[in-house]
């Protein structure tokens, strides 16, 4: 696909080859949408379509999945473009983010909710919100305290055993 | 039970303390977060989904419909006072309300808005007690069919009132319906599209996607663009509008209840539409059209009044039909789903407490409102110091703990954080959440009728035009395929003028507005100036 050489030469940073870039880039999102759109046609399939008189399970995805890949198909052709916002530097903080949080449900399972919760705020207050680390650590220490409070004792959420529960017994 | 007696008990609902309590604090976030912005109505009821459950239906209703209102008022602040809209249906705001603030008119501009979305709220309630309990009547002796013709022209009306494309809308509420259809078939329990993964059984959960979508998505997106601080240098004076400000706005204030109440029926209506259509009324209406974009009062009032009023009576399709209109009734529609409650006819006579009340509360929280923002209008700027680095990071650490409280399942942690990638990403190329949540939500609503309509017709396709309320629908939507594919050329014209490459990060309030501006000379905005007068007239008639 022409997208990624153009999307790999991307020291280069003319207005055309941006322009480029940016062009290639946005088709991107209908062509999944079409792909998907294609495999839900197949799946639905599968299902069985039975008759209109008497629908099979897989009648009503086929027909959603239809529309699905006809409006896919439709803007692959003719996506007015002008809606598309370019990446910047904040992108990769975004992608950074996101990542952290999956860290977070993977320690939340381990750890439980206090440990977790605590190093997400000290994360997120931190590194992406630019505090200074005396309100980063004060902020994150009592919003972990609420939420527990909020969560655990008042709405009686049974959180994943974390290293609280065990040290308190 | 006759309206009269339904208000008094609807009084009795929201008067008790709790209820009270609840009020006032859906208000009170309601205004928070219509100030912070990136931060709007959407993704904090999102936000709050699972805390609703834990209380009764009819409090969780109470709660994030002031939430909703509250908002419309909130986002005026900011509107005016930084030409930021807290939450969208305020753009129109910053057109005249920033203006008046760079004339130190700051004090009568939020004052006369708070007046406005004050009557505008009150018309509405109005409203609502005389519409509601004969449209509900009417919509008893609905079949399938008319369930099917109400929900397509849902899903095609928020494609279409959208501000983007129509197209990316459409192809949002058909990945919404395909993802609705997850899980165990509702008919021959077959498992579809499950990969065999237990936990997509029950189809993907409600709260997660729209948390996903909303809190999540929103987050990050805000986190992305708003880097910058602004300062609040001017002191808000003379709050309370002269005299000759009420005589300018009064027609405005009448005319964008009106019209907002109007717009606020329609599915596909609410705040953003009703205040771009107000204030396109106004403009075509006054003597001295020049004089908007300059500060003129009538710019601010007629939409701040329209955009109150949209947001109490979109809440007349939900609480009758149950059909949500727009996607913040969508998640109140959902947040009574899983409370055991399906909005629908059935529901003022079998659910008085939970109509009446939140009619009644509707009441009061506008009372209430008009008291918090006309003497605290300098407490709730100084929210705007809070940044968003730190409102993210609680946030998002709500989001996670609350989806996990749902169904105590970590799975649900995933399904967030996944629809929380695709809600970002959406928002970067220019495809709207909206539509695909609404489908999302009508999605089995739409299936099961559509299947239970062809057992009803054997098959045939005709039962969808042959009836007459179903019938009208259909041709309706047809129309406005019609109208808005002979009228496209000219939006498309209007849209090629705008090249995002040429705007920069400062110029986006601008480029926001110019797009507003644009939409509002569409085709869409025309149409729903005329149509909701001719439908909500209609309907009734009909009996």
């Amino acid at each position: 696909m022409p997208g990624s050489t153009s999307a790999s030469g991307a020291p280069t940073e003319g207005t055309a080859d941006r322009g480029h870039r940016w062009r290639q880039l946005h088709r991107v999102a209908p062509l999944l949408l079409l792909a998907l759109g294609v495999v839900a046609i197949i799946g639905s399939r599968g299902l069985g379509l039975g008759e209109l008189t008497a629908p099979g399970p897989g009648l009503w995805p086929f027909i959603v999945s239809l529309l699905l890949t006809g409006t896919a198909a439709v803007l692959v052709l003719l996506d007015p473009a002008e809606d598309y916002e370019p990446w910047t530097r904040g992108t990769v903080r975004i992608i950074a983010g996101l990542v952290s949080l999956g860290v977070f449900i993977l320690l939340f399972q381990a750890f439980g909710f206090v440990v977790s919760a605590f190093l997400m705020l000290v994360l997120w207050l931190k590194v992406f919100g630019g505090e200074s680390w005396r309100l980063t650590l004060v902020l994150a220490a009592s919003g972990t305290t609420v939420m527990y409070l909020l969560f655990v004792e008042l709405l009686g959420v049974p959180f994943p055993d974390g290293l609280v529960d065990v040290i308190g017994g | 039970m006759d309206s009269w007696s339904g208000i008094l008990q609807g009084f009795s609902v929201a008067l008790t303390p709790t209820n009270l309590l609840y009020v006032f604090i859906g208000v009170l976030i309601g205004t928070v977060i219509g100030v912070l912005p990136g931060l709007g109505p959407t993704a904090t009821i999102a936000l709050l989904l699972p805390i609703t459950y834990t209380v009764e239906p009819v409090t969780a209703v109470i709660l994030l419909a002031g939430i909703y209102y509250g908002s419309m008022y909130g986002g005026t602040i900011t509107s005016v006072l930084l030409r930021l809209p807290g939450e969208a249906a305020s753009v129109v705001t910053t057109f005249d309300g920033y203006q008046m603030a760079k004339q130190g008119r700051a004090g009568p501009a939020l004052g006369i808005a708070a007046v406005g979305s004050y009557i505008g709220g009150t018309v509405s309630v109005l409203g609502m007690i005389l519409l509601a309990p004969p449209l509900a009547q009417l919509a008893v002796s609905f079949g399938p069919p008319e369930y099917v013709a109400l929900t397509v022209l849902g899903i095609l009306l928020v494609t279409y009132l959208g501000t983007g494309s129509v197209l990316k809308s459409m192809s949002m509420a058909a990945l919404g319906l395909l993802l609705a259809t997850i899980g165990l078939d509702p008919i021959t329990g077959t498992a579809r599209f499950t990969f065999g993964e237990v936990a997509l059984f029950n189809g993907l959960d409600f709260v997660a996607v729209a948390m996903g979508l909303f809190g999540v998505g929103e987050i990050l997106h805000s986190l992305e663009r708003t880097d910058k601080v602004q300062a609040v240098t001017s002191k808000i004076k003379n709050i309370w509008p002269t005299r000759k400000d009420f005589r300018d706005s009064s027609g405005a204030i009448g005319r964008g209840s009106l019209l907002g109440f109007a717009i606020g029926v329609l599915p596909g209506g609410g705040g953003v539409v009703s205040s771009l259509a107000s204030y396109a009324m106004e403009k075509r209406r006054a003597k001295d059209p020049s004089r908007f974009g300059k500060g003129a009062i009538e710019g601010v009032a007629g939409p701040e009044t329209a955009n109150n009023a949209s947001s109490t009576s979109a809440f007349i399709p939900l609480l009758t039909l149950g059909i949500p209109p727009n996607v913040v009734l969508a998640l109140i529609f959902g947040a009574l789903l899983v409370q055991d409650i399906t909005p629908g006819p059935q529901l003022i006579e079998q659910e008085p407490e939970i109509f009446w009340g939140v009619i009644a509360s509707m009441v009061i929280g506008n009372l209430m409102l008009l008291a918090l923002n006309i003497p605290l209008v300098g407490i709730f700027v100084q929210m705007l110091r809070v940044r968003a680095g730190i409102l993210a990071a609680f946030a998002l650490l709500v989001t996670m703990a609350g989806v996990f409280s749902v169904n105590n399942s970590v799975f649900d942690m995933w399904v967030v954080l996944g629809f929380g990638v695709i809600g970002w990403l959406m928002k970067k190329t220019g495809f709207e959440p909206g539509p695909l949540v609404l489908a999302f939500v009508l999605g089995s609503i739409l299936e099961r009728a559509f299947r239970q309509s062809m057992l009803l017709s054997g098959g045939s396709f005709d039962i969808f035009v042959t009836r007459p309320i179903s019938g009208g629908m259909f041709a309706f939507m047809a129309l406005i395929i019609i109208v808005s594919a002979i009228t496209s050329r000219r939006r498309k014209a209007v849209f090629g003028r705008v090249d995002p490459a040429d705007v920069d990060e400062t110029d986006e309030p601008d480029r926001d507005a110019d797009r507003q501006v644009s939409a509002e000379g569409s085709p869409g905005a025309d149409s729903t100036t005329d149509e909701p007068t001719g439908s909500t007239s209609t309907t009734p008639g009909e009996r």
